[in-house]
């Protein structure tokens, strides 16, 4: 079943230097117990779509259903079963952990809500913070708090807009392990915005990408890295940059010297050791061979640049 | 509970909803006690009475319109609005809470006139007091609707009209004075206030024990309208925000 359905949305702004498309007919569904990544440069879309998906932004035409409701009639019963998670909001900053959380405990009705927030505590190792005043807690433990809200309600589906954003690798990193025991744990569905690429590979099952409010790709992760053709070579050399520029040239292989003794070359990964034995073969001496796979960061960049990577071909 | 734990953690929210509207009383009181002197005690308690009715209007409004900026301020709106309250169980939320903190004020401004200034609110009656009470939380009630509306529509620029719209409309509302002494054209768009016919029943209820059923009617009838047309203004502001994008703007 569809926990979420989302058909030809679009979001039009009238602004004083003319009219704005932030969001152009798309449409997607997102599956029970699916991580769905929504990526694009700034201004793509992403944040504006979230919005409208929790109703704070009216769509100008489209529909959305959740559990094949239609939201903006069933509004209550919709909102009873999602949640939404981001490093945007923040909980009452003047109230504690606890209080906080008896509050939208009672807003969504949980049963028996000190034994939820407890558990949940527990369950992110937050218990000690629990009569904390929620803005005398770090960033990393303000995510947790965050993401605990959001999980109050037992959700089916939590909504994440950039929730690692501001926070330092190592608490992100304990972020990501904390959605994947949830998805793991909890069969969760989650729609995933973010601007890390890495993350996004770790944990999203399927990914579209946004750019300018249009769907430009979608696919999973590896998928979309896989329509990215060309592999990165990186040598590093002693001597020979004439006889490495001569072998590129002959083989029309695009390429950038990035000093007198790195070459990155662009080439098919199948073609990776026909190039290393030809360079050696003209008598190149490498000290350092590095192969650079096709990223999801690639594809980003591709698209948010409406480009592939530039290579000079000298 | 929401407004119970910002309040308790807030010395703000005390000063403006307890210590204010007390320190006004007190205010006031030393001033009916020269007018006593110099215009009679029934003047003078007319200032008094009508200074102590205000705070319910006072509150309960603040209550609605500061106790949502509170949110905006806090980044929290939005974790609020998805929740699935409705909007109409937010504001009447608050609008109890407001009406609880007026009560309390109000019980402890009554102790504290009768204790130091010998006047006793409940001489206007127990049930004139209930009737005034309902109309002006109703009124604070419609009030706050609209600065809420006005707030989510123009955004955070305008929230000083949270604490301080209500106050440029008190002259008209005849809060210590009857409203005979306003100019003509201003007693017309006096009467358009719901609070001004409790302010004047009130006045009027010192000086007889009969209950005051006209004017509270009125005042009844015209917080109906009042509500109404706040609503319906509500909901276009409401959408507006949402239309344009204003409401997810409230936070950045």
């Amino acid at each position: 079943m569809n926990i979420l359905s989302v058909s030809h949305l679009t979001k039009k702004f009238n602004l004083p230097t003319g009219g704005f498309t932030a969001v152009n007919n798309i449409s997607f569904e997102l599956k029970e117990g699916e991580i769905l990544g929504l990526l694009g440069p700034n201004g793509a879309g992403k944040t504006t779509t979230i919005q409208m998906l929790l109703g704070i932004i009216i769509p100008t035409a489209g529909s959305i259903h959740y559990f094949a409701k239609d939201f903006f009639r069933h509004r209550q019963y919709c909102l009873g079963k999602i949640n939404y998670a981001s490093a945007f909001n923040t909980l009452q900053g003047r109230t504690t952990v606890m209080e906080n959380l008896l509050v939208f405990s009672e807003l969504y009705a949980v049963a028996d809500p000190k034994k939820k927030i407890l558990e949940l505590l527990e369950y992110f190792e937050m218990t000690a913070l629990a009569n904390e005043r929620y803005w005398d807690l770090s960033s990393g433990e303000r995510t947790r708090i965050n993401l605990i809200k959001s999980l109050l309600n037992d959700p089916q589906l939590i909504l994440m807009d950039e929730p690692t954003a501001s926070l330092d690798p190592d608490i992100a990193d304990k972020t990501m392990s904390l959605i994947e025991k949830l998805k793991k744990d909890k069969r969760m569905s989650i729609l995933f915005t973010s601007h890390n690429m890495a993350e996004v590979t770790r944990i999203c099952d399927r990914v579209i990408f946004l750019d300018r409010g249009d769907i430009v790709a979608q696919d999973t992760p590896l998928g979309l890295t896989k329509s990215i053709k060309k592999t990165e070579l990186q040598l590093t050399f002693d001597t020979g940059k004439d006889l490495i520029q001569q072998y590129v040239t002959e083989h029309s292989l695009k390429h950038n010297f990035i000093n007198g003794h790195v070459v990155v070359i662009q080439t098919a990964e199948k073609q990776i050791p026909k190039v290393i034995f030809g360079i050696s073969k003209k008598g190149v001496w490498m000290t350092d061979i590095e192969v650079r796979k096709p990223t999801l960061e690639d594809v980003f960049l591709q698209i948010a640049r409406g480009k592939p990577h530039e290579f000079t071909k000298d | 509970m929401h407004e119970a734990f910002i309040t308790r953690h807030s010395y703000e929210v005390i000063n403006d909803i307890v210590i204010y509207p007390l320190w006004s009383i007190i205010v006031f009181g030393f001033l009916t006690i020269y007018l006593a002197g110099v215009a009679g005690a029934a003047v003078a308690h007319y200032v008094l009475i009508g200074m102590i009715l205000w705070q319910i209007i006072n509150i309960t409004q603040y209550s609605i319109a500061v106790g949502c900026l509170w949110d905006v301020w806090a980044r929290n709106l939005t974790n609020i609005f998805i929740t699935p309250i409705s909007i109409g169980e937010y504001l009447i939320a608050y609008t109890i809470s407001g009406a609880v903190k007026a009560l309390v004020v109000i019980i402890l401004g009554g102790i504290l006139s009768f204790l130091v200034f010998r006047f006793n609110i409940l001489q206007v009656g127990l049930v004139n007091f209930w009737l005034y009470f309902i109309n002006l939380v109703l009124f604070a009630f419609t009030f706050g609707i609209i600065i809420l509306s006005l707030v989510f529509r123009f955004g955070t620029r305008i929230q000083a009209f949270a604490w301080g719209l209500i106050t440029f409309f008190q002259p008209l509302m005849a809060v210590i004075y009857p409203v005979s002494i306003l100019p003509e054209p201003l007693k017309t768009i006096a009467y358009i206030f719901p609070p001004t016919y409790v302010f004047e029943a009130a006045r009027t209820s010192l000086g007889t024990p009969q209950i005051q059923w006209l004017p509270s009617l009125m005042a009844l009838f015209l917080n109906m309208v009042w509500f109404l047309l706040a609503v319906v203004f509500f909901n276009l502001m409401f959408r507006q925000s949402r239309e344009i994008g204003q409401f997810a703007k409230l936070e950045g």
